[in-house]
Parts: structure tokens; C-alpha cells; sequence
């Protein structure tokens, strides 16, 4: 009958820093976690846009010291789900954030046309292995890590190396998934938890539990 | 579904104070509103208007984190139990965009209160025609100006058809007459209906007459005037102006007088000169992502020739979507023109021309300065005092004067006290104020604003045309777009001159 | 409200359908029999070629690269890499062709309607991509209120990377912000209790869209008809 005392966010203590967690139920989405995962999607999906725009000339580059190099670039394509899971901490947040920015690209003009619905998703799938592995309780360097490798992992192993580097050895298929692992780990996973933490410092992200974790550490 | 009568508003007891904030803004407010009321809620800038609104709404707790106690209540219930009880018309209209197109984003609240689809449509048009909203349902949302994207968004709320109807500035971005429009059908609409009417507005003067009750809030967030507009504003008009509130039949504010140091620019041409001559300029909109299918491009310039002269202020007036806002954007070396140019004096030629849009971005900085229409989109930083030293920083100029300039501007403005308060959480006229600020510590040539007083109390008011009047009279070069014909007059007379665009052309 | 008169879910199909028929490709002549037959069916169905173009020069450049890769790599065998030059083409040239018929709003509508997608995220999600263009002006409103004030990109390019980057930091600030206002303008509408809602427009199946899907089916079978038929 109030709005007076919405359910105080849960916490889970772990280490220096605490963790605020989503409010109970998990699945209990707010419109503003709803459309935030939704927005972050779009926002990378611009990000990757211009990305695709500079990404040929270093690609050539590593081409043509080791072709499985390449994949050392791809890790800002991971980047929306890991910042939507690390930010939300909802199931599906990533998975959300992914599909819509691989709509996005396809909508401003892929040259991998819808298909990278496909392999949206699957990167998105990744980042909520490595998220539900932890119960969605916590967010810290190695699960974001972890997120971004596994999104890289499952792109590779379920997409890219039937679609896209089809032609490449098995030995050059493993080189080429060990590179992409490392730019999602460190690209995707490190980055992206640095650019949640950057984002919540800002006080823009305080309708969510980052940005409460940023309030709390403030308020000391 | 139309559904009939007014909802009983109850706040009890409300406190709220935001993280990070160490006084409330609301502090244990107490306000019962009857149904069918129609109220008209005043207050200074920052006195906590809008977060009383939300606060009725139900949606305090969105996007912020803070205390909250006390109790508010619609028909007993909670606001947001049941779809579409309240409505709510934000401040910044172009937040509620969401749909592409014009209809559907008319229809989003009654879709989201289950209203059949094949009533639909008559209920858009009827709330686009209340609104007086200028084009069709198909129009795209993408490509409407400020005063177009406002009355977007009231006929967003009037469709809702809610029990209590909510508006935060509804006509701060519209010229008298489609003001006037609006009014009228929004009392029509309420009276029709018997809806709970709530208006926040600055320029009470037009609305007191039509409106039951008048509240008033002080720069606490307390109630400090409570009752039939009239007797209100007969009784506490003095002390009600003296609080920034723009009590009707009043003369217009004085504009503050400022000590021409802070305002002095660091750059000067000879007196009286050309500072900025745009020659036949042209600006046709696309889509940022290059050609887009079948949107059409939009002019929104065409041949415009113009000058501005050290120490003149001039006035840039003309109906919402004429093309105000880009022609201040050009002259400020922002928009680059499609066709013809903006040159600066040639004492101020940059390393590469006169051109203005190639200018080197310090270059630019020291030049001219520029306050855009939605101020969120003038930020570049995080915490309010930073942002007053950015471009000084840039410029190299010494650190020490710069923050006195800065601190002095923030007490004019009466942002003195959140100097350290981040830029995102300032109410709507406190944003403005910030930008305006920040446009001038680093003594700019030429100063470009683009409604510089929307949202501004009187005293708030008084500041900021004080301060466009003293760079003037220092020698700038101040350009204003704006549709206030109080400040209008305040800055044409004497020193200025006003020029009417109509349809991307100068009449 | 009209709009293309196509429903999205059928052009989405005829979009994803091809990449079952071009792994049939192999030869160079197969490829360039069964590309060219695409290229015929698009110059009918094309409206828009402005867009389209642009499109399929983004295909042409990522497929040509593969076959040069292929190339390279493959063993320097140029009908292996023309094969793999034309499989993709076989694949994405549909999508560049009919992308520009799908409209976002219909898709959610579809989605939602038709697919019995959750409404909540499927509204949010066409809520956000309308913002899509938004979100490109508001790239360049940061690049303009940095530029007037003096902290702008221009200059060496190792400035320039660092402003970029901090220009991205205030577009997903920018965004946070967004959704956080448009979370709010949609709850001020009712949205947070909508947990059903109607939808303004309907989303039917059409005739034209059972054409358009078997049209689809018969560009993925084309490939594997051609192998039975040259078998
Ligand atoms: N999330 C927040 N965190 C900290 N302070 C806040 C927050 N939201 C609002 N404030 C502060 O609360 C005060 C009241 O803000 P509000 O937007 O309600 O003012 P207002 O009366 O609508 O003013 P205006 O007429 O300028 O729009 C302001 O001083 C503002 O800085
Ligand atoms: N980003 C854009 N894309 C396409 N068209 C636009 C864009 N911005 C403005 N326009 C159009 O260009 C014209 C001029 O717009 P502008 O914003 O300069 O008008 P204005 O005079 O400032 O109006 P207002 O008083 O409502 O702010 C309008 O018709 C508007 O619809
Ligand atoms: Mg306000
Ligand atoms: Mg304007």
C-alpha cells in the first residue's frame, strides 16, 4: 500500500569489496534492468559497427604474420554480454544484450547478414555459463575472465570453425581458438569488468547493483 | 480503456533523500489531493517539484537509490499496482520516445492497459489532436525538434487516460500560441474526464486562472503555500517572487548584475566589428549511419546569411522546428554546413582559416562557447566543479584564477552548494544553469545558447540574463536562441537585435 | 501506421534459409550458376538500391577476402577458393537483399504475437533499437559538447585514441542514462505492471508470406538440386 521500504538489496560479502546482488527472485526483472540490458545490446551493436569499420587493417597485419592471429582482435565483439551480465546479474541479461546488438549489426548492414544472430547468441550463452557456475552471487576478475572465455570458447567451437575458418588445420583451428580465448578473457572479461567499474563510478549505472556497490564504498 | 473520475492522491509523511545527498529533498511532506483536483505545484529551481511528482508516481526508486519513508497512495493503493493509474509526463521529453513511429508511440500506454486494438486508433489521433501535435501518426519519431518531441510525449499521457495526470513543464520548449493550445485541451481533456490534475510549471501566470488549487514548495522541498491560486498569489506575491516564483502581473525580474571580470573575454576584436558572418548556409539532415532506407533527409537550413558583432546580443527567434538550434549550432562551429560557411574575424583565424567548422577543437574552445538545447548533451564530465574547469584546463589557463572565475559563476547561479555533486543528478534548471556556467568561465569570444532560460525560476532567471548581458557588455558576441519573450526583451533592448527563421530560412 | 507490408518473421527465414543450401556449393561453376540465379531474383525484388548496394559491397569485400585467405591457404587452388568466395555469397546475399525490408517495431510485434516471445523484453528490446539512431547522434553530441569545449579529438594520434576512448566511456554513460529515463517514461505509462499487454497493431501471416518462405526453402534447395540434376 506504500512505497515505502522496497526489499533492502541482498549482499553477499566476499572479500573487500562487497557484492550487491539483484533483488530476489532472479528472474524478477525490473523494466529498468529490462531495458538497460536491451540498450547496452544497441550501444555495442554501434561499437561493433565501428569497429568492423577499423578492424581490417590490423587483421591484415596478423594475417599475414600467422592467420589464426586474427582472432586476437575479435574481443570487443564479446563485450555487451559480459558488461550485461557483470551489470544486471540477472539471468539472460547477457544473452539478451548479445541477441540485440547482433541484430543491430545485421540491421545497419553485416556482412555476415542475420547470421550473427546465431553466433550472438551463442556468445551470449557463454557469458551465462560462466555467470550461473556462481549462482549469479558473484562478479569479480575471475568470473568476468572466466564469462569472457567461455563466450569466446563457445563462438569458436559451435560457430566459427564450421562457418568461418572452415578451410584452417586442426592445429591452426586450436591456435585460432586459443587466441580468441585470450582477447576474450582479456579484452572482453578484464575489460569489460573495468568498464562496469568505470561506469558505476560515474553514478550512472545506480538503479543497478554495481552502482550501489560504488554508493556503498563511497559512503564509508 | 476510457475509464472515468479522478484518483484521491495521499502523501504521507514523504522523505526522501537521495544517496549521496546529505540533506533531504523531500522532508516529511504531508499532501492530500481530492479527486478531480486540478493543482498547480511552484517552487524555485531545485526545490524538488519534479522528484515530488515521481514521488507520486511511484517511481522514485527507478533509477535512483536513497531513504525513503513515509506513505503515498492513490485511491488507497499503491501507484504503480495496477497499469496506467497515474501518468506522467517527464520534464525532458525526448527520455519518453518509444516507439519509431509517432502512432505507436501514442499507443504504447494503452497497450500496456490492455485497451482493444481497434479503439486504438481513434484514441492516438484524438490525443495527438489535444496535444497539438503538428503531423501525422506516421510521421517518424526520429526527426522531431524539441517543442515537436514535447507534445509528442504529452499526447503519450493524455492517451494513457490515467486517473491522475502528472506534467512536469508541459509547455517549457513551446511558443505562446501552441502553449496556449496545449493548455486548453489539457483542461478540456481533465474537465471531461474528472482526472487529478498535477501541473509543474514555471510560468504560472496562464494556468492560475483555470486551476482549483496552488502549492507551493520552498527551496527545502516544505509546503509553504497551500490554497486557491488567487488568494495565494494575493496574499504571499511578494514574498512568493522574493522565492524565485514567477508570481503573474509582476515587472520582469532585473537582470543580475556581474562583475564583468568573470565574464570578460580572454580574445578580442576591434570594437563593434563582425565576430561570426555566416554566408549562405545550408544544413540537410540524414541518418547517422549513412543512407538509411527510404528516411527522407530534412532541410533544415537553407541560404541562411547572418552576422554577430562584439558586444551586440542578438536573438534568434521563430516557430519550433525552424531551425533555431542548428543555425546556433553552425554559428558555434559545431555543425558543419552542407553548403556556404561560418567565418570567424580574421584576428581570430585559427592555424587553418577563418572557417569556423575547421577550426582545431581548443581553438574552437577559446573562441566561441556553446550551450546546447538539451543541456545533458553539453556534459563532458562527472562532478559539477570539474565541469566548469574543463576547458580552462584545456586551454592552459592558470589553474588558481580559473576556480575563483568558476566558484564565483557557481554562487551567481545558486549551484554554489553541489559543487561537488555529480552532473547527472541536478534537477532540469540546475543543469542548465551548470552548462551555461561552464560556457563561460574560460572567456569565450562568441556565446551560443540555445534556450538558455527554459526551467528557470526568477531569480534563477535573473542570473542567467545577467550574465548573457554582462559578456555582451564586455565585448562578446552572444547569439540566443529562445523563445522566452520576457528575456527576448531583456537582451534586445537596447544592444540587440532579434532575427525570425521560419522554415530553415531568415524572414 | 502503415508499414512494409511483408512480415518480418518470413523475410527473417528467407534470410537464414540459404545457409542450408550453401555448403552444397563446391565447384566454381555450381557457385557461379547458382549466385547468379540470386542476383536475377534480387533485381526484381530490390527497391531500394541505395541501401542494398551498400550492403552487398560490405558481402563482396568480406567474401572476396575469404577466397583470397583460401587461397593462400587452401593450396593455392583457385576453383577450391572461388568455391568458398561463392558459398558465402550464396549465404549473405539474401540478408543483404531483404535486411532492408525488415522493420524492427513489426519484428518485435511478430515476436511477440505470433512467436509468444515474453512481451515485457520483447517491447524493451524494440523500445531500445528505436534508440538505435539516438544512440548514433548522441555520438556525435558528445564529439560536439567535447569539441566546444575544448577537449575534442583532434591533434596526434595518440591523443585521439585517448579521447576516442573516453568518448566511449560517455556513450555507454549516455546509455545508462537513457535507459534509466526511458525506464521511467515507460513505467510512467504503465509498462511496469503490464505483465499482459495488447499490441496496437496485429501481426498476421499473409499469403505473401508463405511465398516469401517458400522461396526461401527453394533457395536453400537450389544447390543440392543442382548437384542431382549435373549428377
Ligand atoms: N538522484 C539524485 N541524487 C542527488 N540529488 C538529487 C537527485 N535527484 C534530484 N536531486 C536534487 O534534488 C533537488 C530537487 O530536484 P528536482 O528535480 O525535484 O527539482 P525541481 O524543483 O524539479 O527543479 P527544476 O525546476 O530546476 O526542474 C535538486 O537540488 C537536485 O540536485
Ligand atoms: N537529427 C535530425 N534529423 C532529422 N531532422 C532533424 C534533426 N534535428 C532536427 N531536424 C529537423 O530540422 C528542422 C530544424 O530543427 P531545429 O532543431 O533546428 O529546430 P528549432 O527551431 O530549434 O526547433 P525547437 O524550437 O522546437 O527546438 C526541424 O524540422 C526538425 O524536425
Ligand atoms: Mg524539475
Ligand atoms: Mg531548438
Amino acid at each position: 500500500m506504500s512505497s515505502s521500504v522496497e526489499s533492502q538489496p541482498n549482499r553477499a560479502s566476499g572479500g573487500r569489496r562487497t557484492t550487491v546482488l539483484a533483488s530476489r527472485p532472479l528472474l524478477g526483472y525490473r523494466t529498468v534492468d529490462l531495458v538497460s540490458a536491451a540498450m547496452l545490446g544497441v550501444a555495442f551493436g554501434v561499437v561493433f559497427w565501428a569497429w568492423s569499420l577499423v578492424y581490417n587493417a590490423p587483421a591484415a597485419a596478423l594475417y599475414a604474420v600467422f592467420p589464426p592471429l586474427t582472432a586476437l582482435l575479435a574481443g570487443p565483439w564479446l563485450l555487451a554480454g559480459v558488461v550485461a551480465g557483470l551489470l544486471v546479474r540477472r539471468p539472460g541479461a547477457a544473452l539478451l544484450a548479445e541477441v540485440v546488438a547482433a541484430a543491430v549489426s545485421a540491421l545497419i548492414g553485416s556482412q555476415w547478414g542475420w547470421t550473427v544472430l546465431l553466433s550472438g547468441a551463442l556468445q551470449g550463452v557463454g557469458v551465462e555459463i560462466a555467470l550461473a557456475l556462481f549462482a549469479w552471487r558473484r562478479f569479480g576478475p575471475f568470473v568476468a575472465v572466466l564469462a569472457g572465455s567461455l563466450a569466446a570458447a563457445c563462438e569458436v567451437v559451435f560457430y566459427e570453425w564450421w562457418q568461418y575458418v572452415v578451410d584452417f588445420s586442426w592445429a591452426w583451428k586450436l591456435a585460432y581458438l586459443g587466441a580468441f580465448v585470450v582477447s576474450g578473457a582479456v579484452v572482453a572479461g578484464l575489460g569489460g569488468l573495468l568498464l562496469v567499474r568505470a561506469l558505476a563510478k560515474t553514478g550512472a549505472a545506480n538503479a543497478m547493483p554495481p552502482g550501489q556497490e560504488e554508493l556503498e564504498r563511497s559512503a564509508v | 480503456m476510457p475509464r472515468t473520475g479522478g484518483g484521491r492522491v495521499d502523501v504521507r509523511g514523504l522523505t526522501w533523500r537521495p544517496s549521496g545527498r546529505r540533506v533531504p529533498v523531500l522532508a516529511g511532506l504531508d499532501l492530500r489531493i481530492e479527486p478531480g483536483e486540478k493543482v498547480l505545484l511552484a517552487g524555485a529551481s531545485g526545490s524538488g517539484k519534479s522528484t515530488l511528482l515521481r514521488a507520486i508516481a511511484g517511481l522514485l526508486q527507478t533509477t535512483d537509490v536513497g531513504e525513503l519513508s513515509g506513505e503515498v497512495s492513490v485511491d488507497g493503493r499503491h501507484p504503480q499496482e495496477r497499469a496506467g493509474t497515474v501518468g506522467l509526463l517527464l520534464q525532458d521529453p525526448s527520455a519518453a520516445v518509444v516507439a519509431d513511429r509517432v502512432g505507436r508511440d501514442v499507443a504504447f500506454g494503452l497497450e500496456n492497459t490492455r485497451t482493444p486494438p481497434d479503439l486504438m486508433p481513434g484514441l492516438v489521433a484524438g490525443a495527438l489532436r489535444a496535444a497539438g501535435f503538428p503531423y501525422d501518426e506516421r510521421r517518424s519519431t526520429r526527426t522531431l525538434s524539441g517543442g515537436e518531441t514535447q507534445r509528442l510525449a504529452l499526447a503519450g499521457a493524455l492517451a494513457l487516460r490515467p486517473q491522475v495526470l502528472l506534467l512536469d513543464e508541459p509547455t517549457s520548449m513551446l511558443d505562446a500560441d501552441n502553449a496556449a493550445r496545449v493548455r486548453r485541451s489539457v483542461l478540456a481533456a481533465c474537465e471531461q474526464q474528472g482526472t487529478t490534475l498535477v501541473v509543474v510549471e514555471h510560468q504560472i501566470g496562464p494556468w492560475v486562472e483555470h486551476l482549483d488549487r496552488c502549492v507551493v514548495l520552498d527551496r527545502s522541498g516544505a509546503v509553504i503555500a497551500d490554497g486557491r491560486p488567487g488568494e495565494v498569489l494575493a496574499r504571499l506575491g511578494e514574498s512568493l517572487a522574493a522565492e524565485g516564483i514567477w508570481v503573474p502581473d509582476l515587472p520582469a525580474p532585473r537582470p543580475l548584475s556581474v562583475d564583468p571580470v568573470l565574464v570578460t573575454p580572454t580574445l578580442h576584436v576591434p570594437v563593434g566589428e563582425v565576430l561570426l558572418a555566416a554566408e549562405r548556409v545550408g544544413v540537410t539532415y540524414g541518418s547517422p549511419f549513412g543512407g538509411s532506407a527510404g528516411e527522407p533527409r530534412n532541410v533544415a537550413l537553407d541560404d541562411v546569411s547572418c552576422v554577430l558583432h562584439e558586444g551586440e546580443s542578438v536573438v534568434l527567434g521563430g516557430g519550433s522546428g525552424a531551425g533555431k538550434s542548428t543555425l546556433l549550432a553552425a554559428l558555434a562551429g559545431l555543425q558543419a554546413p552542407d553548403r556556404g560557411a561560418v567565418h570567424i574575424h580574421p584576428r581570430l583565424a585559427g592555424r587553418k582559416g577563418r572557417v569556423l567548422h575547421r577550426l582545431t577543437s581548443p581553438e574552437l574552445a577559446a573562441r566561441v562557447a556553446w550551450v546546447p538545447q538539451l543541456p545533458e548533451h553539453g556534459l563532458v564530465t562527472h562532478t559539477v566543479l570539474d565541469e566548469l574547469l574543463v576547458s580552462a584546463r584545456a586551454l592552459g589557463q592558470p589553474a588558481a584564477a580559473a576556480e575563483r572565475r568558476a566558484r564565483a559563476l557557481l554562487e551567481h547561479l545558486g549551484l554554489a552548494a553541489l559543487a561537488g555533486s555529480s552532473v547527472h543528478h541536478l534537477s532540469g534548471g540546475e543543469q542548465r544553469r551548470l552548462v551555461v556556467a561552464a560556457a563561460l568561465v574560460h572567456g569565450p569570444a562568441g556565446l551560443l545558447l540555445d534556450e538558455p532560460t527554459v526551467g528557470q525560476d526568477r531569480n534563477t532567471w535573473a542570473a542567467v540574463t545577467g550574465l548573457c548581458l554582462a559578456a555582451r557588455n564586455a565585448g562578446a558576441a552572444v547569439g540566443v536562441a529562445t523563445h522566452d519573450a520576457v528575456a527576448t526583451h531583456a537582451l534586445v533592448s537596447p544592444g540587440g537585435r532579434t532575427l525570425t527563421l521560419e522554415r530553415g530560412r531568415l524572414t | 501506421m502503415s508499414r512494409p507490408s511483408y512480415g518480418p518473421l518470413s523475410l527473417l527465414a528467407a534470410s537464414l534459409l540459404p545457409a542450408l543450401g550453401a555448403p552444397a556449393i563446391h565447384s566454381t561453376r555450381h557457385g557461379l550458376v547458382c549466385v547468379g540465379v540470386l542476383l536475377l531474383v534480387s533485381l526484381v525484388v530490390v527497391r531500394d538500391w541505395s541501401s542494398t548496394v551498400r550492403r552487398l559491397g560490405l558481402v563482396a569485400l568480406a567474401a572476396l577476402s575469404l577466397g583470397l585467405s583460401t587461397w593462400l591457404y587452401g593450396g593455392r587452388d583457385l576453383d577450391v577458393a572461388a568455391g568458398a568466395t561463392l558459398r558465402v555469397l550464396y549465404l549473405v546475399i539474401p540478408a543483404a537483399v531483404l535486411t532492408p525490408f525488415i522493420d524492427p517495431t513489426r519484428l518485435g510485434d511478430h515476436l511477440a504475437q505470433r512467436l509468444h516471445l515474453p512481451a515485457r523484453p520483447v517491447v524493451a528490446s524494440t523500445a531500445a533499437l528505436q534508440r538505435l539512431e539516438a544512440l548514433g547522434w548522441q555520438w556525435q553530441q558528445i564529439a560536439r559538447a567535447r569539441r566546444a569545449r575544448g577537449v575534442g579529438a583532434d591533434g596526434g594520434i595518440l591523443h585521439r585514441a585517448r579521447v576516442t576512448a573516453s568518448m566511449a566511456l560517455s556513450l555507454m554513460v549516455s546509455t545508462m542514462r537513457m535507459s534509466g529515463s526511458m525506464s521511467l517514461a515507460m513505467d510512467a505509462r504503465g509498462f511496469g505492471a503490464a505483465h499482459r499487454r495488447t499490441f496496437a497493431e496485429p501481426a498476421p501471416w499473409q499469403r505473401r508470406d508463405t511465398a516469401i518462405l517458400l522461396g526461401g526453402v527453394a533457395v536453400a534447395a537450389l544447390p543440392w538440386l543442382y548437384l542431382v540434376v549435373t549428377a
